[in-house]
């Protein structure tokens, strides 16, 4: 029975193949993810990983956890399917851009450079995934009351959080007003901040049933490669052609 | 046009002003937080009016063309104010556009990090050029009437045709010829500009993978010719109320009838062909025009009011140009609801099974109606195209340049 068990957490593994990919040549590595559907309970802990560890406004969402019905009553079943940017190989988003404000890393990370984006949102159409969302400058705090007297007031609350923006891409954005990343599309970047610093995505460190495995996907030694080999890995809408780097298996 | 139809207009079009900058004044104190759009619907009520704009162009584009490049007489009347018209509606278009952006100001990256791939890249090229082409075009229309009002003692505000003429205190008949060999020459040029115009404006929806109305070829056709019958609807319009002229309504009355018709064919094709593709999401989108909570958007304004109508009018009374003007009234008063049901329902639908479960929020949500801000600035911007259009009309010589250019000819 114990010999069933696995020998090490996958969260070790995949750390150990981080660290090994941070030392080959940037030019060779390519980043990748697969989503074991089958390990998938369900608790949305990736996406308020994801939410917490990029300090997303309200409306801005980088990883939603899908719901899917299987079956017809009364051989139903329910499967959860986390969707982040799907990074393709093939993006229909970068080519949309007119002032070339997301484009593919060589690592194969799909970014977007806030000070170029005019906010003209149709990466955020021309995306089949519905992977980006749009910063329509809200404020959780905006309901805030602001008393006088009162310790905690709008100001204060925000001032306290949601005011300094996250250090997404490794930068030190300005307080959060009209500036970018407000009025920009925005989406998951596999959390390039932490990868640099030797981190896995939130997303990843975040699942609890490790249904999320994250690293370079042309290492033959990675977990990430392996499981892409797996018979049971399929992609999303693989008849468009977009080749995403986000795997999934059945 | 009558003192009183001017007046009454132009009270209009300062009211409208004066309503919509409540909107606009929100619109920039809040920013992007005041307009109902999200993530799955992006694109609203602005880029739609952007399309009916875009539409309103292209008759005049038609007229200028069959005036100075084909030379058909009977529409030498109108040829100025038809250029007139496409300047002041592309900068109509450029100014909502402009505010449907998150950084508007960041245009300049346009050019010092172009897109060549987008779509919309090409667009803002093609649209820019439509608008300098025109702008030109105009100018050497009028240009003869300028420098004479610029010397004629009895024109208020000389000084403003003075500096209109650029120093010039004559026109020779060397400066007509010449004048109208330029006209001619950016007409012929407007031709490949003004098709890459519409066409690259419907290829933005039409490039897109996964979209249920828009991917289609039929797309930039349906496109070019809703244009044509929006815009050639609009120069009727103005046509009557500026420059009565029951032949060029005539005329353009029985083009429209049948562009008209050619339109309803090609939308009833894109439906039916995308019907029986039968595929879920399509469907969706396609049932959410037919029989969805706006149905009476595509049955009643569309069809019965927009184009039903119409057609009853201009086929039982093509040589009445009163009711031929309102058949094209009707026309241009509804061609945004025809835009709406293009630009909306396509993105009402979920790309993916069980998104509109997975994260509670307004901005992720399928269902958008354009709130009192974006109805407001709406309200704005075509009330400024209005007070344009009457001012340009009233004090440059849109409507006296056209007189007796057959004789040049």
């Amino acid at each position: 029975m114990a010999r069933d068990l696995p020998v090490e957490d996958p969260l070790v593994r995949m750390q150990r193949d981080l660290k090994r990919a941070l030392q080959k040549n940037p030019k060779d590595l390519k980043w990748g993810m697969v989503i074991d559907i089958a390990k998938c309970i369900g608790c949305h802990a990736c996406t308020i990983g994801c939410v917490a560890e990029n300090k997303l406004p309200p409306g801005v969402v980088y990883r939603v956890v899908l719901e899917e019905e299987t079956g017809r009553y009364p051989y139903v079943g329910r499967r959860f399917v986390p969707r982040p940017c799907l990074h393709c190989q093939n993006p229909p988003c970068t080519k949309a851009c007119p002032v070339t404000a997301t484009w593919q890393t060589e690592q194969g990370v799909v970014i977007v450079d806030y000070n170029r984006c005019i906010g003209c949102r149709y990466c955020l159409v021309a995306c089949p995934y519905a992977a980006r969302t749009s910063d329509f400058g809200e404020w959780y705090t905006a309901e805030t009351a602001e008393l006088p007297g009162k310790l905690y007031g709008q100001k204060a609350a925000a001032n306290g959080y949601e005011a300094h923006p996250a250090a997404e891409y490794g930068r030190k954005w300005p307080d959060r007003d009209h500036d970018s990343p407000v009025g920009n599309a925005r989406k998951c970047h596999f959390c390039l901040h932490r990868l640099k610093v030797g981190m896995l995505p939130a997303c990843t460190t975040s699942c609890v049933g490790r249904a999320t495995i994250f690293g370079d996907r042309t290492d033959p030694n990675s977990l990430v490669y392996e499981t892409i080999g797996s018979p049971r890995v399929f992609v999303l809408k693989e008849e468009l052609g977009t080749r995403p780097s986000v795997y999934y298996l059945k | 046009m009558n003192e009183k139809l001017f007046r009454t207009l132009l009270g209009i079009s300062i009211l409208g002003l004066l309503i919509g900058t409540g909107g606009l004044i929100n619109f920039f104190i809040h920013g992007k937080s005041t307009l109902a759009l999200g993530s799955y619907i992006p694109w609203g009520l602005w880029v739609s009016l952007y399309t009916f704009f875009l539409g309103l162009t292209a008759g005049a584009f038609l007229i200028t063309i069959l005036t100075y490049v084909f030379r058909i007489k009977v529409f030498y009347g109108i040829g100025p104010l038809a250029a007139f018209t496409v300047v002041v509606v592309i900068i109509c278009e450029i100014i909502i556009i402009t505010l449907d952006l998150g950084h508007p100001v960041r245009m300049y990256r346009l050019l010092i990090t172009p897109g060549f791939k987008s779509m919309i890249f090409w667009m803002v090229v093609f649209t820019m050029a439509m608008l300098i082409i025109y702008i030109l075009e105009t100018y050497y229309l009028l240009r003869e009437e300028i420098i004479h009002w610029s010397q004629d003692p009895g024109i208020k505000n000389r000084k403003i045709y003075q500096s209109l003429a650029l120093g010039r205190t004559a026109y020779t008949e060397e400066d007509r010829q010449q004048d109208q060999r330029r006209v001619r020459l950016l007409s012929l040029l407007s031709i490949p500009v003004g098709l890459f115009f519409y066409g690259s404006n419907g290829a933005v929806f039409a490039v897109l993978l996964n979209r249920p109305i828009w991917n289609s070829t039929l797309t930039p056709l349906l496109f070019i010719i809703s244009a044509l019958v929006s815009g050639g609807a609009l120069i009727v319009l103005l046509t009557f109320m500026f420059k009565r002229d029951d032949n060029v309504i005539h005329l353009l009355g029985l083009t429209i009838r049948f562009l008209l018709v050619v339109m309803l064919i090609l939308e009833f094709l894109h439906f039916f062909i995308s019907y029986q593709w039968d595929v879920v999401y399509i469907v969706a989108a396609l049932d959410l025009v037919l029989y969805g909570p706006y149905w009476w958007n595509f049955w009643i304004v569309h069809i019965a009011v927009g184009s039903l109508l119409p057609l009853y009018l201009m086929i039982f009374y093509p040589y009445n140009s009163r009711l031929l003007a309102w058949a094209c009234f009707l026309i241009v008063f509804t061609f945004i609801a025809f835009r709406l049901n293009f630009v909306i329902p396509d993105q009402a639908v979920y790309k993916l099974e069980g998104l509109d479960a997975s994260y509670f929020h307004d901005r992720l949500r399928t269902a958008y109606v354009p709130n009192l801000t974006e109805w407001l600035v709406s309200l704005w911007v075509i009330s400024l195209g209005l007070l344009a259009f009457l001012l340009g009309a009233r004090w440059l010589p849109v409507i006296q340049a056209g007189r007796g250019e057959e004789e040049h000819v």
